[in-house]
């Protein structure tokens, strides 16, 4: 039996947020929330919050039409709901007796093998069950998802001995498959993994800061980037959770944490924080936290001085310590400066705690960096940064400086957390040996395969991965996986080898973006030096590259996952199908930099809405839909809006879990070689010239309106050049080349134009469009 | 001796026919500044250099500067001369008449400037200095500032240094030790010693501002922390006349390889009061202000000393009797042919040429984009002119000061063993030219301008205001049978150029040395280039006059040879770059 339909109780952020992200898998769900007092509308929470979802930037679904898959109502009147939902989610307010009063009406209504968990994020397991059934004990646990369900990619899974494992599997095979997250099982204990170690870094990088007496950006420029901390860093994040938040935490924290546990010690009151949060300083949600934009000051970036408690311009920092240090750690955590010695206090506080949190909030090291990189963005988790510190380095300077040094650490002297064993990966585990990590199956990592192999192929931009069964890997690597000669040249390498020797070929990386498009530096900087035959060389090179791609006589799965931008969406156009992870977002954004998509994406786009037989007849309908997007330079902001958009195609596919996206893409690729032919050219009918007057008076009517600015009339001019076919009449049948000659000649049109040049260089310098 | 003729006819033509100077009389602020006005500021400009300036050159350079005291003594006649140049209003043409300046365009200036460094390069040095503290001060000084000292400097009665290099810090100012001291009534105490200032003691004037940089205690490391200060000689008095004697004194002077008639100082600060310009810890960015100013300046010297080494050396090789044409004589009637007959004697008096006459076109489309930059009303035409000049300033300086020092050496050569003596003057050029390779940043300074700062700025952007105009130029004219001799070399060339940007730009990206390794070849094949470019101009301009007038003819041929026997060392440089670094970097240090 698996899951198919899902019941979430407690429609607050959270739990609509769950909901949400249920349904984006296309699972129905039942959202109830009481009956507020003296409503006419008894639904009203419930439906209060999907609409609210709906209005939610960043969007908790993943397409309007998901919202569809939830049924909305309240605890008194539909529990009836319930009854045949093969899991239930209690996420209402963190108090005992209400939510096992819950549990006692959900007993009564649910089928006896549905599971229910709790989101909570602070009762124990064992509380909470304390008193029910045992067939009810025997299907409970804890899922605690992180804030926004849909983006954030932990879930900590507690569960109990009473627990089958079929309950276990269930549970967690819907997590990870449906619904995308890394499950990371943690032990019934405060916090679990993720908020026990993070809350406790969080305060002691506050705490600490004001005892070494520094300031706010010094603080994250020390303990941020250098550490593998997101952007924000540390008072950054504070902001985004609410600083009024943070009392609330470390009271449940304190409480529920034995007197021994270090916490207390670094629990300690803060009467600027405390000041902030009276006088609604709560952060971003509030008048401003430690950092605020001060819209007075046109917009002004302002940081509070921690030493005099006042709001000051914010400074860009260069920190010594930093700057000497590289990128070595030892050097950071011993430079002699109030700096140095900061990173170090933290450092080894964060750290110490993580090591004594194995075998008390989880048996293992992996569980715990997972927890870190997923719940809290880390790049490394502790274990992975002790690693790059050096064990015994760290557990001497604990010793010298008579800190208690923690078993897991003990049984590291001499060796690394994780090392790689014919050409396995293997962690440390208590005893002093090393297991050996299995991924779960249909897992399939890039990483994982690099770890035995070489490429096949490469060169400075990418490189190509054997992935067994016949299936060749094309990865980008340039920097910031953008495209450019090189890539364009190791395709067409790729599509002969895989010809004569291989099956198929999967175009996929593991960066966080599949690729922002091409690399607009050197296509300036070429534009600039008036390298012309240069970059028309480099459009027709792509054109061609991408054509090779697309009659290739072996079958080409694109599996985007991130943005794929521009020249990456235009490769996805060519593949023969495509497997999309779900945080995808795809478009033809060329307008944005005063360009137009000119290795193929207008006629391919083209092709796509052409064959769309739900469209009215005639040419100009797919024209303008097209023109549309393409003039807009519309993302989809999700896999799901990108198959609305006609980027996916029927067949396509679309997987949730990132870490499934390479086994999803192969998996279909050698499906497709099964008798894979390659498609038949497209022929075109464009509307021609009274096509382009019509979008040209569309375009006309935005500009008076102030929508569009000058130079988007020109570049719409151009789009519209092509789409429309140019100087053709109706009847006149276009090839794809033809088309892609269009393209080109526009193209270069545009990419002479300095108003085309000052948006490209506004971009590549401050990476926001600009409106010329 | 070498006379000295301003080449008032050749400077026109750039400024008039070549670079469309009538389009500044448009701009608000230019209008005074038609045709006649120009013609009338240049023809006296040229009396006073051939008839003042260029006589002194040769004494002044025998006798040299004499230091007794901490005081300097400039030669003979050259307290004299100033007084006429100062007087003549001179020091004030190309300042703001708020200030008492003429407001005069730059791209008058520039030419005057010419003149005055052909006739005599040392005696410019005094001015070109003031110039310089004039600007730094008009950019970033406080009102008070410019209210106390702009008026003095722009009308010459004192004068202005740069105090910026120490005993072990030139060109890595970030070292320096100099430091200046906050006093409470808002003004400094500098502390210090600066070495190589040229004019910071003489007898030119009564009182002499230096423009310091030095470090303030406590400040950020490195160059940025360094502040410039105005320390006057003389502290002015209550009514603004030279008061209390400043702690600046001077140490000693250099003696030199050339321009022997500047002064150059070891500047010693002991507790000197000083004022602070702009901001704290922003000297360097008010330092290069007056640095970028400078190194144009600096070019110039180049294109002067050129100009005076071509007109002694043609006028020698038509009066020199010896040996005979090797198709036979040409002139029996003598008792040898002048050694202007000869194909070599020719290909030397031409290389200067061409380089002379494209260098100034250069220097005044240059000029005249420092106009625009200056006074256009559209911010997009000045961010455009700014761009234009950023990227071609290190290509000034380097191009140009090599183009000056190889046009004296063959000024020499033209004079064999006549040249070598003292007594010509010839010589003298060589030495003097030769300061203005190293001083404003070294050439090889420039080229790492070029390629490390300059063309990788905004993904390229200031290459555009070169790279653009030429290709358009070649797309306009390449059919043009007329123009064909000089566009397709143009072409050509820039199509080297354009495969050597692509290359140093990646190779650059990838390993740094490989773009210090092609740095002065690419800065050479640029100058060549552009240069191309004005060549490929002036010919256009002067075909259809070639018949009429022997001035345009000789422009042709000029044209003619630039294209033939100066560009195809595009080819070679080239080659040059793209062979990349590995060679250079391989080599160890203890092989050496």
């Amino acid at each position: 039996m698996t899951i198919n339909k899902v019941a979430v109780i407690g429609a607050g952020v959270m739990g609509a947020g769950i909901a949400a992200q249920v349904a984006n898998a296309g699972t129905p769900v039942v959202l109830l929330d009481i009956v507020p007092a003296g409503a006419t509308n008894r639904n009203a929470v419930a439906e209060g919050a999907v609409a609210k979802l709906l209005k939610t930037e960043p969007a908790p679904f993943m397409s309007k039409a998901a919202a569809k898959l939830i049924t909305t109502g309240n605890i008194e009147d539909h529990l009836e709901l319930l009854r045949d939902c093969d899991w239930i989610v209690e996420v209402v307010v963190e108090k005992l007796e209400v939510k096992q009063a819950l549990y006692k009406k959900i007993d009564a209504h649910k089928k006896p093998d549905a599971i229910v968990s709790s989101n909570t994020s602070t009762i124990p397991l064992a509380t909470l069950i304390a008193g029910m059934p045992q067939e009810f004990a025997e299907k409970f646990v804890i899922t605690h998802f992180f804030n926004p369900p849909r983006y954030m990619r932990l879930l900590e899974l507690v569960t109990s001995d009473k627990n089958s494992a079929d309950t276990v599997k269930k549970i967690t095979d819907f997590c990870d498959y449906k619904l995308g997250k890394g499950v990371v099982v943690c032990k019934d204990r405060p916090g679990f993994i993720a908020n026990r170690l993070g809350v406790y870094w969080l305060q002691s990088a506050v705490v600490l800061a004001f005892e070494h007496g520094l300031q706010v950006e010094e603080a994250d420029a020390i303990i941020g980037k250098p550490l593998g901390i997101p952007k924000t860093g540390v008072f950054g994040l504070l902001d985004l959770i609410g600083l009024d938040l943070m009392p609330h935490i470390n009271a449940s924290m304190a409480s529920a944490l034995p007197s021994t546990d270090p916490f207390h010690g670094m629990n300690k009151p803060l009467p600027l924080v405390e000041r902030m949060i009276r006088d609604g300083y709560t952060g971003r949600k509030g008048k401003g936290g430690f950092y605020r934009l001060n819209r007075e000051k046109g917009k002004l970036k302002e940081a509070l001085d921690l030493q005099t408690g006042d709001y000051r311009a914010q400074k860009r920092m260069r920190v010594d310590a930093v700057t000497d240090a590289g990128r070595d750690l030892k050097k950071l955590f011993t430079h002699d400066s109030e700096h140095g010695r900061y990173a170090w206090d933290v450092a080894r506080k964060t750290l110490t705690y993580a090591a004594a949190l194995v075998g008390d909030a989880a048996d293992d090291i992996v569980s715990i960096d997972e927890a870190m990189r997923l719940g809290y963005a880390w790049k490394w988790g502790p274990f992975e940064l002790l690693d790059k510190i050096g064990v015994d380095w760290f557990v001497s300077k604990l010793e010298e400086a008579g800190c208690l040094v923690p078993p897991i650490l003990q049984a590291a002297r001499g060796k690394t957390f994780y090392r790689i064993e014919n050409g396995k990966r293997q962690a440390l585990t208590l005893s002093g040996d090393y297991v050996t990590l299995e991924r779960r199956e249909g897992v399939l990592l890039l990483a994982d395969i690099k770890l035995t192999q070489k490429p096949v192929l490469k060169n400075g931009s990418a490189s190509v991965w054997d992935i067994g069964d016949g299936v060749l890997c094309f990865e980008f690597t340039s920097i910031m996986n953008s495209l450019d000669a090189d890539i364009v040249m190791l395709l067409n390498q790729t599509v002969q080898l895989v010809q004569s020797k291989y099956k198929a070929l999967v175009i996929y990386n593991e960066g966080s973006n599949f690729t922002v498009g091409a690399n607009l530096g050197l296509a300036l900087f070429a534009a600039n030096i008036a390298a012309w035959t240069e970059i028309e060389q480099l459009v027709g090179l792509g054109q061609f590259a991408y054509k090779g791609l697309k009659y290739a006589p072996f079958p080409v799965v694109g599996a985007p996952s991130g943005m794929a931008l521009g020249g990456g969406c235009e490769i996805l156009l060519h593949c023969s199908a495509i497997q999309a992870h779900a945080e995808s977002y795809i478009g033809l954004v060329e307008v944005g930099v005063g360009l137009i998509p000119a290795w193929g994406g207008c006629k391919e786009f083209l092709a796509r809405w052409q064959a769309n037989t739900k469209m009215p007849k005639g040419p100009m309908p797919s024209v303008a839909q097209v023109f549309e997007y393409i003039s807009t330079a519309r993302v989809a902001k999700s896999a799901a809006e990108a198959r609305e958009m006609m980027i996916l195609r029927d067949g396509d596919g679309i997987t949730m879990n990132r870490d499934r996206l390479l086994f999803d893409a192969k998996a279909k690729a050698l499906k497709m070689a099964e008798n894979y032919k390659p498609p038949a050219p497209p022929t075109y009918r464009l509307p021609g010239l009274s096509g382009k007057l019509a979008l040209k008076m569309a375009v006309d009517s935005f500009a008076k309106m102030g929508k569009a600015t000058k130079h988007d009339v020109v570049v719409s001019d151009v789009l519209a050049d092509i789409l429309t076919g140019g100087d053709v009449e109706y009847f006149d049948e276009l090839s794809e080349d033809k088309l892609l000659e269009l393209e080109r000649k526009n193209f270069m049109r545009l990419v002479r134009n300095p108003d085309s040049m000052a948006r490209v260089e506004h971009m590549l310098e401050t990476g926001k469009p600009l409106r010329n | 001796m070498p006379a000295y003729k301003a080449p008032l006819r050749d400077m026109r033509y750039a400024l008039y026919d070549v670079i469309g100077y009538d389009d500044l009389t448009k701009l608000p602020g230019y209008e005074d500044f038609d045709r006649d006005t120009v013609d009338a500021v240049l023809d006296e400009a040229a009396k006073i250099c051939e008839e003042v300036l260029q006589p002194l050159n040769h004494s002044g350079d025998a006798e040299g500067c004499h230091y007794e005291n901490g005081v300097v003594r400039t030669p003979k006649g050259f307290k004299e001369a100033y007084t006429l140049f100062r007087d003549g209003g001179w020091t004030s043409l190309a300042c703001a008449p708020q200030y008492g300046g003429q407001g005069m365009p730059v791209s008058v200036n520039a030419l005057v400037e010419e003149m005055i460094c052909a006739a005599n390069m040392s005696f410019g040095m005094y001015p070109g200095l003031t110039h310089g503290a004039y600007k730094a001060l008009h950019a970033f000084g406080s009102k008070e500032l410019q209210d106390s000292y702009l008026p003095k400097l722009v009308d010459g009665t004192w004068s202005g240094t740069m105090c910026m290099t120490e005993p072990h810090c030139g060109t890595d100012l970030g070292q320096m030790r100099t430091k200046a001291v906050p006093q409470e009534d808002g003004s400094y105490r500098v502390t210090g010693t600066k070495i190589f200032i040229s004019a910071g003691e003489h007898d030119l004037t009564e009182n002499i501002i230096h423009l310091v940089l030095a470090k303030i205690p406590g400040g950020p490391k490195g160059t940025k922390g360094v502040s410039l200060f105005l320390v006057p000689k003389f502290l002015p008095d209550a009514n603004g006349n030279p008061g209390e004697r400043n702690g600046v004194r001077c140490g000693s002077i250099e003696h030199k390889m050339g321009i022997k008639a500047s002064s150059t100082c070891v500047m010693n600060f002991d507790d000197a009061k000083g004022f602070l310009v702009g901001e704290e810890h922003k000297g360097m960015k008010a330092m290069f202000t007056m640095m970028n100013t400078a190194r144009l300046g600096v070019g110039v010297q180049g294109l002067g000393l050129a100009e005076a080494a071509y007109q002694g050396a043609v006028t020698y090789a038509k009066d020199r009797l010896q040996g005979r044409a090797l198709s036979g004589a040409k002139f029996p009637e003598k008792a040898a042919d002048p050694i202007i007959v000869h194909p070599d004697v020719r290909r030397m008096l031409l290389t200067q040429r061409a380089y002379i006459e494209g260098c100034r076109a250069l220097a005044m489309w240059t000029a005249k984009c420092i106009d625009i930059y200056r006074m256009h009303p559209d911010p997009a035409e000045r961010e455009k002119a700014d761009d234009y000049v950023a990227l071609v300033t290190p290509v000034i300086k380097a191009f140009f000061t090599d183009i000056g020092f190889e046009a004296a050496n063959i000024g020499v050569q033209v004079f064999g063993g006549h040249g070598y003596i003292r007594d010509n003057g010839m010589e003298q050029l060589v030495r003097d030219a030769r300061i203005a390779q190293i001083y404003e940043g070294a050439n090889g300074i420039q080229g790492l301008d070029l390629v490390g700062r300059k063309m990788a700025m905004h993904a390229g952007r200031y290459m555009r205001t070169v790279f653009h105009p030429i290709s358009e130029y070649v797309e306009a004219n390449k059919a043009n049978a007329a123009l064909a001799d000089f566009v397709g070399p143009l072409g050509k060339a820039f199509g080297r150029l354009q495969q050597a940007t692509m290359h140093v730009a990646r190779a650059g990206m990838a390993r740094p040395d490989e773009a210090g390794a092609a740095a002065t070849d690419y800065l050479r094949l640029f100058g060549l280039t552009v240069l191309a470019f004005m060549w490929a101009r002036m010919a256009e301009v002067s075909l259809p006059q070639a018949d009429s007038d022997p001035f345009h003819k000789a422009k042709v041929l000029t044209a003619r040879f630039y294209m033939e026997r100066l560009l195809p060392q595009t080819g070679a440089l080239l080659a040059t770059i793209t062979a990349g670094g590995k060679t250079i970097m391989a080599f160890e240090e203890a092989a050496f």
